[in-house]
């Protein structure tokens, strides 16, 4: 039985967009992982899971 | 004489549901037509998860019965080997998680070799109980268990019953690499996987999936290494970025297509048994 990727989902306190990464990219975006991809500021978490209905709200960071 | 790589599909798992994709087939008669038509793409396996009429995971040995009955009625010339999901309901007891292989002894059957915890918000119990009384049981069926391995410890756990005898050599081992809590899909990941397989149960035969981003880097690290490959929505919802998957065949095709553009061919069912040695 498999699940499907988890996801970190984000909110920019800076510019206020919305983002999210997978949890198998932590390794390569180390230290950059959860930074907003627009302005680079860390982002604030918002919740975790697998892929939801509310996804095309959120920007996916793939590289 | 070119190497046969085996594909299974795993067309509906336990969690995507028609909302995350449409196409994820969630029915008895929608899982029976896709066996069919990723068998006729090239899938030599189908691993089965069932659904409740409520779209959520059962191991409701009903569901069972009446996929098998819907896909031999209607499909009798095909021979695609069945491999029973005995994970599909993490609420479900262990008495429940074996009922259907007892009932319909399928030519394989899945044994996940560790707990873990579920997408951080469960418990994906195996407790040494239930895979003692599994590996026993399946011995006594003739089901081949297929060895789903989240991380390295768990192919020291299987070696741990081979020792014990309560699984048998050759062993096939099913690396699932990505899901959340367990190994992240990566080549170096996936050649420590096999390597360590290759130490702690020599003779073994592998296969492996990513979900999410290492999905295609698995499926060619699976052929460049030497393994098998395992697809479809049960593991991935979306076939490229942005993309939905259409259907299960469509992964099957891709993994075909690579299969062959490396050199490989791919196995059919029968082939697969006999790599895999199964007694049909």
């Amino acid at each position: 039985m498999s699940w499907g990727p988890g996801f970190f989902y984000y909110r920019c306190p800076s510019c206020g967009k919305k983002f999210m990464y997978a949890q198998d990219l932590m390794v390569e975006f180390g230290a950059d992982y959860g930074k907003c991809p627009f302005c680079g500021t860390m982002g604030e978490y918002v919740k975790d899971g697998p892929r939801g209905l509310d996804d095309a709200e959120y920007f996916e960071v793939e590289e | 004489m070119a190497k046969k790589t085996i594909i299974t599909v795993a067309p509906t798992g336990a969690w995507p549901k028609k909302a995350n994709n449409p196409n994820v087939p969630m029915t008895p008669s929608e899982i029976a037509d896709e066996i069919y038509d990723c068998w006729q793409a090239g899938a030599a396996i189908a691993h089965l998860h069932m659904r409740d009429d409520q779209g959520n995971g059962t191991m409701d040995t009903a569901k069972f019965e009446e996929t098998l009955r819907l896909f031999r009625e209607r499909y009798p010339d095909c021979d695609i080997i069945l491999n029973l999901t005995t994970s599909g309901d993490i609420h479900a007891d262990d008495d429940i998680r074996v009922a259907h292989v007892i009932k319909l002894k399928p030519e394989m059957a899945s044994y996940d070799c560790g707990s873990m915890n579920w997408l951080n918000s469960g418990l994906f119990l195996n407790t040494p109980q239930f895979l003692e009384r599994c590996g026993l049981l399946f011995q006594e069926l003739n089901v081949k268990p297929e060895i789903e391995a989240f991380d390295p410890g768990m192919i020291a756990n299987a070696a741990y019953y081979l020792k014990k005898g309560v699984l048998k050599a050759p062993l096939h081992f099913q690396f699932c690499m990505g899901c959340a809590n367990g190994i992240p899909g990566s080549m170096k990941n996936l050649l420590f996987m096999k390597e360590t397989m290759e130490q702690l149960c020599p003779g073994s035969t592998w296969s492996t999936f990513g979900v999410g981003h290492c999905a295609l880097e698995m499926l060619y690290g699976a052929v460049a290494l030497g393994g098998h490959i395992r697809v479809g929505m049960e593991d991935n919802v979306m076939y490229g970025k942005g993309q939905l998957a259409d259907s299960n065949r469509q992964f099957v095709e891709r993994a075909a297509r690579v299969i062959r553009e490396y050199g490989n061919e791919v196995a059919t069912p029968d082939e697969a048994r006999e790599i895999l040695g199964l007694k049909k």
